[in-house]
């Protein structure tokens, strides 16, 4: 009985904090939901190629920057915020040039976990600077 | 046996407080090409006074240069990441600069792109030069 009452009050904490979570998304701006969206994809794209000792992918990377591209083309195309436009084409500019050198060291087997941890670290900061950025 | 009784040491004199070595200063201690001199006290210069100003922007700039320098030294990036980094950040700052009073935005640009340039293409070379 008791374990019952216990398993009822977690599964509605969970309802009540995934409702809570869900609210939090839909309220936030659209345009910032695309930020978050771009900054993960930028992320696990680093995560996936800069990887020491990882035989290079050629064509799995193209893909990859294709996808990403193209996530930034849509962004800049759907962008309601006019004065954002400079910010996304800017970001679209940053992941383009991260892209050839990752592409220049990962095919020469030239990656280092400092290179991964610093592109990172490049990534979250213009994202976080992006952000920041008023919209209107 | 008698209990061995402890000696009393006279007190060491005590060093004057010193400014703590950053792991920059140990690396750029390490170049003794003469020639770079002005390089690495502009350099160290710039680097405390962009720490010392109240924008983050400032700081966080010169926190990246200075452990992309140190991890540069130990090898863990080399010469053509460093220049990538240092173009990131150029194209950053270029940006904060932008948004800067017209009054403020040669401070800025010393702070942030002249501090890079003078770190890429001063003292990078001698350091990668002194690690072969």
């Amino acid at each position: 009985m008791n374990s019952k009452n216990t398993i009822a009050r977690t599964t509605f904490l969970c309802a009540v904090a995934f409702a809570l979570a869900s609210c939090a998304t839909v309220t936030k701006p659209g345009s910032d939901v695309t930020l978050e969206n771009l900054r993960s994809f930028e992320i696990s794209f680093v995560d996936q190629f800069a990887v020491p000792g990882k035989r290079f992918d050629a064509a799995a990377f193209d893909a990859k920057v294709a996808e990403g591209n193209a996530k930034f083309q849509d962004a800049i195309k759907n962008e309601k915020f006019k004065a954002r436009l400079p910010v996304l084409k800017d970001l679209a500019n940053q992941f383009k040039a991260e892209a050839a050198h990752l592409r220049k060291k990962a095919s020469t087997g030239k990656i280092t976990k400092s290179l991964a941890a610093e592109m990172k670290r490049d990534i979250n900061d213009n994202f976080d600077n992006a952000t920041a950025k008023k919209t209107e | 046996m008698p209990p061995r009784r402890k000696q009393n040491k006279p007190p060491k004199p005590r060093l004057k407080k010193q400014k703590k070595k950053s792991e920059l200063d140990s690396v750029l201690d390490q170049i003794n090409d003469s020639t770079v001199a002005d390089a690495k006290k502009e350099l160290q210069d710039l680097l405390a006074d962009a720490k010392g100003n109240s924008a983050t922007f400032f700081q966080q700039n010169a926190q990246k240069l200075e452990e992309r320098l140190v991890l540069l030294s130990k090898g863990e990036l080399d010469q053509d990441d460093f220049n990538f980094f240092v173009e990131n950040q150029k194209r950053a700052a270029q940006i904060f600069i932008d948004s800067q009073r017209p009054q403020e935005q040669e401070r800025a640009e010393r702070l942030t792109i002249h501090v890079l340039e003078v770190a890429a293409t001063k003292i990078v070379p001698v350091l990668i030069a002194a690690a072969l």
